[in-house]
């Protein structure tokens, strides 16, 4: 009924014909906004680059050349003598008449005609200035298919002499490849980086994702439920045993890493005899040390929050009602004080909005001052906490669930040439850069797509193995993990493929790879050179394509 | 002995599954779980297990508070208590011998399990399972290249890798021929009186229940309707299990 009165109201058509009228008004104002030009691409100037580019593109610089040639010199008098006149040679078979045979200022046009030539070979007008050592190059043109000659052109500049000065005509006999050009060379370099650092990027970007899959799967996280005194003491603990497990690392590593040690140098130079393996090996190792801190204070976080879930659960199950509720009155006190200030220590530490001014500077002042606010907080928290069963188990999975879903949303929305950027920023220039942008983005792409994989498998077998009394992370190896592996290989591939188009283009930020080689050919106008660059992509690309498709079809 | 007392759960829709539910289970018993689809079977079953957590109530078994464990505890006491399911859940990818190696992994060390390792006693226990249930020629075969029937064995012989003291099966034979449908039931009739393990079984045909069961109890939108032998279940009993319009063939 009320439908009925609506559509009588508003017919159809007319709601149609406002929607065309909105549309064209959008169309109109992103034609004006994005500067839609019909007439600049039709410039003969304009086409003219046009064409100058497409000619270059097509001519790629990808060999190198040995030409073989033949001169004819005529001579030619600056400035030019009382009478004019022209100039003739004749040398085994080719004639050449120069008209004038001189020149007084740089406008005065000379013309070169001539037979005898090969038919249309490259010829190059070059002139030796007297007592220069260096040719200049004033024209060149090709032969006509009867080996005629026609040329006409000006000197660049006069330099006056008694002698006449000698003008050539080089003409190519003969062009030999003589192997490859040194931008292909160039090329060649670039793609095996530029492959290289698809390849870190992809591994270690799906190595990293994996694990971040399962806790960003709904499914898997729903069930994950704790007590309050559980949760709030594994926040208590954990700047404890986290902080002071990464304090612990860089105490550790300090005396390595420190600029006057003397450890990793030795270790560099002693293996540096075994190549690029030595390198890597090197690498690994400088790296687990540099590491060596996050992995402590992670390890220490694991323990915090295991010992504090593991604790509330103990608690929660076996003591009376009471003694629960206290102890969850307490904890979630403290527990959501130490989150607070934590909080707020970082975001004046980013210095979010310019907050620092605001602060007092160093950590113990900024610590007091928000102490009062948090136990504040933390007091109204635990008087929440009042308010649900003493044994409540709050579903702190899907807290976790939603915070790592936001976080994958959050990264993959930002292009990796942008991350590129800002890593460029960090790192400097180079495919270490390009890796860690790569990295970042796959992490993320990956993470996200996994954990849809897992929300869709079928519940059944987890169910079963949930029966038997395995634990989660069991669940996962036998009820998950075979489920999902064939569509995380698709994954794997598709993400590889993404990151080598990628990296291709990463260099145009800085990030290393054949990217940085061909922005920098197109900058400088070398367009044969860019041509090189651009087929060797294309050729990658295409060939990883395959490759990845024959050995997708082949697993699954 | 099971013992349930005052058990209601209440789905997050609002939906009452089951109302005020309470009985025992004396060990050894083969007990039929009766009542029209919807009643609470499932839910009820699930529930003993904590596959879904009950909203209030009380579930008893040997001495421990199962309604209140929670973690280690838990897995502790859901290993002793296998499950068969109607559309068999098992993992379709991986192999038969790794689909009942799984019934073990509350009692194998997390980690080397997470390898995939097993101690040599278990695989022995995991082929002579198999054995039991007629199938040991299929062990390497994937579990998704097996029969219907083939599967809810090698159902049966995931549960038994737990060394359970029950078991717990939802609809095991509905999904299965009537001939495939007497053997799983002979199966779980032998397990139950070889190896002493109590058996929770819901089952929709009275055939069934009469033949193989030693008691039922039945559902009926969520509520108890029915505890008894399964002789006792009369015409007048059927209807209040089954409603009026059903129809009595077994
Ligand atoms: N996850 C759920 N959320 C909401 N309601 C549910 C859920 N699972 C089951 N129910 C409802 O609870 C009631 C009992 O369902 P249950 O599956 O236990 O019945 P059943 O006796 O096993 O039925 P069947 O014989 O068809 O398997 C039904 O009304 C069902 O719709
Ligand atoms: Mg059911």
């Amino acid at each position: 009924m009320k439908d009925e009165k609506k559509n009588g109201r508003f017919p159809q058509y007319y709601k149609t014909g406002v929607i065309i009228l909105a549309l064209f008004l959008l169309y109109a104002y992103g034609l004006q906004v994005t500067k839609v030009n019909l007439e600049e691409p039709l410039e003969p100037q304009r086409q003219e680059n046009l064409v100058s580019l497409i000619r270059s593109f097509a001519r790629p610089d990808i060999f190198a050349y040995e030409t073989e040639t033949r001169r004819t010199a005529v001579s030619l008098r600056m400035p030019c003598p009382e009478t004019i006149r022209g100039s003739q040679v004749s040398i085994e078979g080719r004639q050449l008449l120069m008209v004038p045979n001189c020149a007084t200022t740089t406008q005065d046009p000379i013309t070169i005609t001539g037979s005898g030539f090969l038919p249309n070979a490259e010829i190059l007008v070059a002139w030796t200035p007297l007592g220069s050592t260096s040719t200049r190059r004033l024209a060149d043109f090709k032969a006509s298919d009867t080996g005629d000659v026609s040329i006409t052109f000006t000197m660049p500049d006069i330099r006056p002499s008694e002698e006449p000065q000698a003008i050539e005509l080089v003409e190519v006999v003969d062009r030999n490849i003589v192997g490859l050009s040194d931008t292909t060379y160039e090329a060649l370099d670039k793609i095996v980086e530029t492959v290289l650092m698809a390849l870190m990027a992809s591994t270690i970007g799906t190595l990293l994702s994996i694990p971040l899959s399962f806790i960003a799967a709904r499914n898997l996280m729903q069930n994950v439920k704790a007590p309050m005194t559980g949760i709030m003491s594994g926040i208590i603990l954990l700047p404890v045993l986290g902080g002071g497990a990464f304090w612990i690392g860089q105490q550790l590593v300090r005396p390595i890493l420190s600029l006057d040690g003397t450890f990793l140098p030795a270790l560099q130079t002693s293996l540096e005899a075994l190549g690029f393996v030595g390198n890597f090996i090197f690498v690994l190792i400088e790296l687990a040390f540099l590491l060596l801190p996050l992995t402590l204070g992670g390890l220490g976080a694991f323990v915090a929050t295991s010992i504090g879930s593991r604790f509330g659960q103990q608690v929660t199950m076996r003591a009376p009602a009471t003694t629960v509720r206290i102890l969850t009155f307490v904890t979630t006190l403290v527990g959501t004080a130490v989150l607070f200030i934590l909080l707020a220590l970082a975001l004046v530490w980013v210095n979010v909005l310019g907050i620092r001014e605001f602060v007092p500077e160093g950590g113990w002042a900024q610590l007091g001052l928000f102490l009062w606010p948090g136990l504040v907080l933390g007091l109204i928290a635990a008087l929440l906490t009042l308010r649900a069963p003493a044994k409540h188990h709050y579903p702190i999975g899907l807290v976790i669930y939603n915070a790592t879903r936001t976080i994958f949303n959050a990264v993959r929305s930002i292009e990796p040439l942008m991350m590129g950027f800002v890593f460029v920023v960090w790192v400097g220039l180079g495919p270490f850069a390009g890796i860690m942008a790569l990295t970042l983005h796959s992490m993320a792409d990956l993470g996200k797509l996994f954990s849809e994989e897992v929300e869709n498998i079928d519940e059944g077998p987890v169910e079963a193995i949930t029966a038997t009394g395995a634990n989660q992370l069991q669940r996962i190896v036998y009820a998950v993990v075979p489920q999902v592996t064939p569509s995380y290989i698709a994954y794997i591939f598709y993400r590889w493929d993404i990151n080598v188009r990628m990296s291709t283009i990463i260099g145009f930020v800085g990030g290393g790879g054949i990217g940085f080689v061909l922005q920098r050919n197109i900058n400088q106008i070398l367009y044969t050179r860019a041509s090189v660059m651009v087929i060797a992509i294309a050729i990658v690309v295409i060939v990883l394509d395959n490759i990845s498709a024959r050995v997708r079809s082949r697993i699954i | 002995m099971l013992k349930i007392q005052n058990l209601t759960k209440v789905y997050e829709d609002g939906t009452v599954a089951l109302k005020d539910v309470s009985f025992e289970v004396p060990d050894g018993e083969f007990v039929a779980v009766i009542g029209l689809s919807g009643s609470g079977k499932s839910t009820l079953l699930r529930c003993i297990n904590r596959l879904i957590e009950p909203t209030s109530g009380q579930i008893w078994w040997n001495g421990i508070e199962l309604s209140e464990v929670s973690g280690e505890e838990l897995r502790r006491a859901r290993r002793q208590i296998g499950m068969i399911f109607q559309h068999f859940n098992l993992v379709n990818r991986s192999s038969v011998l790794t689909n009942v190696l799984s019934g073990r992994l509350g009692y194998t060390n997390p980690l080397a399990s997470i390898l995939g390792r097993f101690p040599e006693a278990d695989i022995k226990r995991a082929h002579a399972s198999l054995a039991r249930v007629g199938i040991d020629d299929k062990a390497d075969n994937r579990a998704d290249e097996l029969s219907g029937g083939q599967r809810q064995r090698v159902g049966i012989a995931r549960a038994l890798m737990q060394e359970p003291k029950m078991i717990l099966a939802d609809e095991p034979v509905a999904s299965l021929d009537p001939a495939l449908a007497h053997s799983i039931m002979r199966h779980l009739q032998q397990i139950n009186k070889e190896d002493k393990i109590t058996v929770l079984c819901s089952l929709h045909f009275l055939d069934l229940v009469q033949q193989y069961s030693t008691r039922a109890i039945a559902l009926n939108q969520g509520k108890l309707v029915f505890d008894g032998t399964p002789k006792e279940i009369n015409d007048e009993k059927f209807i209040e299990i089954y409603g009026r319009e059903a129809e009595r063939i077994g």
